[in-house]
């Protein structure tokens, strides 16, 4: 006879909130299964607000980091303006001598838009 | 809903020798505002104080579901009878979502939520003291949604901004839904509050009755009352912020004017503000009286505890029929 | 077809008027009744995720009920509230086994509830809410088949989930197989009329409210024969009768005790 308590096995529960929105995580939970455990998810964590799509995972499925991984893996020095709109500020005083606008974030993202005029 | 309940005779922690050099990172990092993770070291007084602290917690939203849930079949309207079952379904949700916060941390011992539910039934978790008084009429199911609840959103709010990040998140998932909760329960009150003259009186008959209980509901103010007292390593800790008589003075300051100001009384002629203290004055409940409540000797403790038990016995055969080997996944 | 847009349309012509009343109460009695018992059930599912999932059901059944005691009420029935509290036992259309307690003992005192007769009830329940719902939403009374639509929206997630746990239980150990087959012998011996549409069956037919008896019961048996292990080789049947025409069992009784308790303490009340 198996373990009554093997019922209970833990699912990590993910979902999307709309089309344009990234998977995240939720909660978990406890479910026999997987196919148990996506139909409890919805209602038990997104019974409130809207939900296009769910996900489940066995927890043992998922390799997280540790403990030490986090606090180790995840830190940076702050010397990387290279790689951001940060190390290129100077740029914006640049153009304005030559009397042009700052392509910046806000500019180059409005482009979606751009031919409809 | 929840606070933490303490019957003075709880099992004493042995001694436990820590790391001295990983307790103060540690301290350090809960003192700088770091969220704990369950995988991360912590020193274990900690770790038994959150066991102790969020079972209980959670073990009282699913108790706390049930003196509601006899007043859900019976809702006097259809809009109610759907208000009243939404609520108590998320008093169900918040003891799923504090269990598995439970749970996660008892990992390192074993235990399961399986050895959760024993251990309610045999009385060694125990369950918050307002859940052991009866329902005698729909307007305790009001009473519950209103001072019960809004005694138990003081308490939690205290906590939003807990040390423990799983039972941080838990709470503010929970403190979000208490918002409604509050709103039903004043609802349901408005209607009997503005009624006839049998809603009014259920309603002032139920206040009476729960005065008490809501007065303990934020346990004593000192261990000299009871025996013993958690509510100094939870602010050491950096889980919750006020003491328990801050606690109780705030849900007084918040709710009291609205209790008079629907024409209601209190059971207690000498509630008033003290000005020059600063506080409220009032008579303190009987706290032998808290102290068989919560060691499962309150008046609807064997009745409550018996539905649990049941709905787990009875339902044994499901959860043995569907352990993953059986079925193949 | 003639499509009648609206309810002072439905007045005008009184045998129309009749065949839906009667439609629309066996629509509002059965989603109540159902989810009735599923309130009771509250707190006592097998684990907490379920109960959780669940009462959503329950809830979203009750919702269905409302906005169908609603329906009523523009067809000049009276208030929903008073529709759902007061009608008598004799009044009520609900088919019979819907009504049947959930177990044992009462939901707040030694509740033995039997969790495969929730599976087997459900399961049964949405199969056929499904091929009714989906009937009716080509209905000729417009405001019922935009109704019907709208439940359908939220009923296919509960017919996915009890047939989840019908499929489960009917897979796993040897001692659930029993429990749910026993269940199922006893469903199908009782369970009949809530597949019909009463006495006034043929004018629903006539006015196009809704397909025939014929075609939802067949409808039915090849839908549940698809997922059931052993179907009963018997015919089905309707042991206490058929509750499309009034007849109810002592379970309804208590029912209605129960939920109208507090709506009968005091009539006058706003609540």
């Amino acid at each position: 006879m198996d373990k009554e308590s093997d019922f209970y096995q833990i699912y990590e529960v993910f979902s999307r909130r709309g089309k344009k929105a990234p998977m995240q995580h939720q909660f978990s939970l406890l479910a026999p299964n997987e196919e148990m455990a996506l139909m409890m998810a919805q209602e038990n964590f997104m019974r409130r607000e809207e939900v296009i799509d769910v996900w489940v995972v066995k927890q043992n499925n998922v390799r997280k980091m540790s403990s030490e991984e986090r606090q180790q893996w995840t830190k940076r020095l702050d010397n990387k303006d290279y790689r951001t709109t940060k190390g290129y500020g100077y740029l914006r005083k640049k153009w304005k001598e030559k009397e042009q606008g700052m392509l910046d974030e806000k500019e180059i993202l409005s482009w979606k838009e751009v031919g409809k005029k | 809903m929840y606070n933490y309940v303490e019957d003075g005779d709880s099992k004493t922690t042995a001694y436990v020798e820590e790391d001295q050099e990983k307790y103060e990172q540690f301290m350090a990092r809960i003192e700088a505002g770091e969220k704990i993770e369950a995988d991360d070291w912590m020193p274990t007084e900690y770790r038994q104080a959150l066991i102790k602290l969020i079972s209980m917690h959670g073990i009282s939203e699913i108790m706390g579901a049930l003196p509601e849930k006899e007043w859900t079949p019976k809702a006097p309207t259809l809009r109610r009878k759907l208000g009243i079952m939404a609520k108590v379904q998320d008093e169900m949700g918040h003891g799923q979502l504090l269990l598995r916060v439970a749970e996660d941390l008892m990992k390192p011992y074993g235990k399961t939520r399986e050895n959760l539910m024993e251990d309610l039934l045999n009385g060694d978790l125990k369950f918050h003291n307002v859940f052991h008084m009866p329902t005698k009429t729909w307007a305790d199911a009001g009473m519950v949604g209103w001072l019960v609840d809004g005694a138990a959103i003081m308490s939690q709010t205290n906590m939003l901004d807990a040390s423990y990040g799983p039972y941080q998140r838990a709470l503010q998932r929970i403190c979000q839904e208490e918002v409604f909760h509050a709103q039903h329960g004043e609802a349901i009150i408005m209607a009997l509050a503005e009624g006839t003259d049998y809603q009014r009186e259920i309603l002032q008959e139920s206040l009476n009755r729960w005065w008490p209980a809501l007065l303990m509901f934020f346990g004593p103010s000192s261990a000299a009352t009871t025996g013993s007292s958690k509510q100094d390593i939870m602010i050491k800790y950096r889980v919750r912020k006020s003491t328990n008589e801050e606690l109780r003075q705030a849900f007084l300051d918040k709710y009291l004017p609205r209790v008079f100001s629907l024409g209601l009384t209190v059971p207690d002629e000498t509630v008033h503000y003290d000005e020059k203290e600063g506080k409220w004055i009032y008579q303190q409940p009987d706290w032998n009286e808290f102290k068989q409540i919560i060691r499962n000797k309150g008046p609807r403790s064997k009745e409550r505890l018996r539905l649990r038990e049941i709905a787990y016995e009875n339902n044994r055969w499901v959860r043995q029929a569907l352990v993953p080997e059986t079925i193949g996944s | 077809m003639t499509v009648v847009e609206n309810a002072e349309q439905a007045k005008k012509d009184p045998s129309y008027l009749k065949a839906l009343t009667e439609l629309v109460y066996q629509l509002a009695d059965d989603d109540f009744i159902i989810s009735f018992r599923g309130a009771e059930w509250l707190g006592l599912a097998p684990h907490i995720e379920e109960d959780v999932a669940f009462s959503s059901i329950t809830q979203n059944t009750m919702g269905h009920a409302v906005m169908f005691y609603e329906l009523l009420e523009e067809l000049g029935e009276g208030n929903a509230d008073v529709l759902a509290h007061e009608r008598t036992l004799e009044q009520r259309r609900n088919g019979i086994y819907l009504e049947k307690r959930n177990g044992e003992g009462a939901y707040h005192e030694e509740p033995y509830y039997d969790w495969a007769l929730a599976v087997v009830r459900n399961y049964f329940y949405e199969t056929f809410k499904k091929i009714k719902m989906e009937a009716i939403s080509t209905s000729s009374y417009k405001p019922l088949a935009n109704v019907a639509s709208k439940a359908l929206m939220e009923q296919t997630y509960h017919l996915a989930h009890w047939k989840m746990w019908m499929n489960q239980l009917q897979h796993a150990t040897e001692d659930a197989r029993e429990r749910i087959n026993s269940r199922i012998e006893e469903a199908w011996s009782e369970f009949e009329d809530v597949l019909e549409l009463g006495s006034y069956a043929n004018d629903m037919l006539k006015h196009q409210l809704i397909s025939s008896e014929d075609y939802l019961k067949e409808a039915w048996l090849k839908e549940v024969g698809v997922n059931i292990a052993n179907p009963p080789e018997s015919p089905l049947g309707k042991k206490y009768g058929s509750g499309r025409n009034g007849v109810h069992t002592a379970d309804l009784k208590q029912a209605l005790q129960t939920f109208a308790e507090v709506y009968n303490s005091d009539k006058k009340a706003v609540w």
